[in-house]
């Protein structure tokens, strides 16, 4: 945005009755005026209102972090869609899904972004944890978020294998039966932990069920909390670092 | 930064002259080179680049599900066991290390101190350089661990097929996604 002599029709509308309302800060002449405009944008508040130059570039972050976030609202979009067609019981969830990729309006379509966003939200994810590793960003301050950044990973994994037993196939059946033998080795609580996950001893209808619920109620309001610290704690920090390297702004 | 320099401007401030005595500039001229502490606005320069990143993954996705279709195998039987038995692809490491090791230390002890070593790690770490140059232990380490992980993973998900035998993945492919 430029110093303008001449407010542009938008310019126009913000400094209207009705325009200071909406955005409170109207002008946006002055850098001044920039950053009170970003700090009364809700969509901007999760961002900080300025950065150093090092950290914004491809080589500081890659961008992962925004591509995780980015993929998960993808899976939510596309999920919602494939909910509105899916029933979790070991009856119809198979049929729903050749429905889904039959019948329904782009639904093999949807149902295919659904899986590819979420395999690749694994890996963004753990390469986003390798990128802080690597450019040290876990460091005071920011011990905290990185523990949070482990819980996200945890939570990516869960609703990644959650998701894995809903087309009710083999692939499911057997990937799900192997992963849950994996629970079952820890000791005392193992086999308790498996048949609460279960809800029996083989997977089942009640499986199937207790995965749905995590999978669209449970673990994506889990998620949504803890990112929203994630990216709360982003930014405190952020700015705290910006008080560090120059006390005087 | 182009708000500062012309906020610095002596002759003329958001339209308006400023009269009195100004020294001269030097002759190379005042422009500063762009430091890397530097202070930017996220609006747009950060933004603008998530805006992109954010499209670029979403065309990967929206590309991929063009071409390939989500797999989808015959309906579920508890009587029949396919073989091998493959956990997801993120699991994979782990059921290799199963493959190996006795239960209670590739399913327990492993990805235990593992979860244990992450959560801990910059507790542990407490130097404060940033650069891996300076952090040679810490880089290293982490590396290897990584280094091992992936290459179970693709070992377990590529190269395993029947009985857990091993599998040449060019010749038969069991790797499920």
């Amino acid at each position: 945005m430029d110093l303008r002599d001449k407010p542009t029709g938008l310019d126009r509308l913000r400094r209207s009755e009705v325009g200071r309302s909406i955005w409170r800060a109207p002008d946006r002449a002055t850098p001044r005026d920039r950053a009170a405009g970003h700090w009364s944008n809700f969509f901007l508040h999760i961002y900080p209102v300025k950065m150093q130059r090092r950290e914004i570039g491809i080589r500081y972050s890659w961008y992962l972090g925004a591509m995780s976030t980015v993929l998960f609202g993808s899976l939510v979009a596309s999920g919602i869609y494939l909910m509105f067609f899916y029933v979790p019981s070991p009856v119809q969830a198979y049929s729903n899904i050749q429905s889904i990729q039959t019948e329904v309006a782009f639904g093999q379509y949807i149902r295919n972004v659904h899986r590819w966003s979420a395999h690749l939200m694994v890996l963004i994810v753990a390469a986003h944890m390798a990128r802080v590793f690597y450019r040290g960003a876990y460091k005071k301050p920011k011990e905290f978020n990185w523990v949070i950044g482990v819980v996200l990973l945890a939570l990516t994994l869960l609703m990644s294998f959650t998701g894995y037993l809903l087309p009710w196939d083999q692939l499911a059946y057997w990937a799900v039966t192997v992963g849950t033998e994996m629970a079952a080795y820890v000791p005392f609580i193992g086999d308790t932990v498996r048949e609460i996950l279960l809800g029996g001893t083989t997977v089942g209808s009640a499986t199937l069920l207790r995965f749905y619920v995590l999978h669209v109620a449970v673990l994506p309001t889990l998620i949504v909390l803890t990112l929203s610290i994630h990216l709360w704690r982003w930014r405190k920090d952020a700015m705290l670092e910006i008080d560090r390297e120059e006390p005087d702004v | 930064m182009s708000d500062q320099t012309r906020n610095d401007d002596p002759v003329i401030v958001d339209g308006h002259r400023v009269l009195g005595v100004v020294p001269a500039k030097p002759p190379g001229g005042d422009r500063k080179e762009p430091k890397e502490q530097d202070l930017v606005f996220v609006w747009p320069h950060l933004l603008v680049r998530h805006a992109v990143s954010a499209m670029a993954i979403l065309l990967i996705v929206l590309l991929i599900s063009v071409f390939f279709d989500a797999p989808l195998k015959e309906i579920a039987n508890p009587t029949i066991t396919p073989n091998p038995e493959k956990a997801p692809w993120y699991f994979a490491a782990l059921q290799e290390l199963l493959a190996h090791f006795h239960p209670l230390v590739a399913g327990v002890l492993v990805p235990g101190a593992l979860v244990i070593g992450l959560v801990a790690l910059p507790y542990i770490d407490r130097s404060e350089y940033l650069q891996p140059r300076h952090r040679r232990i810490a880089v290293v380490t982490f590396s290897i661990f990584l280094a091992i992980w992936i290459l179970l993973t693709i070992i377990g998900f590529a190269f395993r097929g029947p009985n857990w035998g091993w599998v040449w993945p060019w010749i038969e492919w069991h790797g499920e996604l």
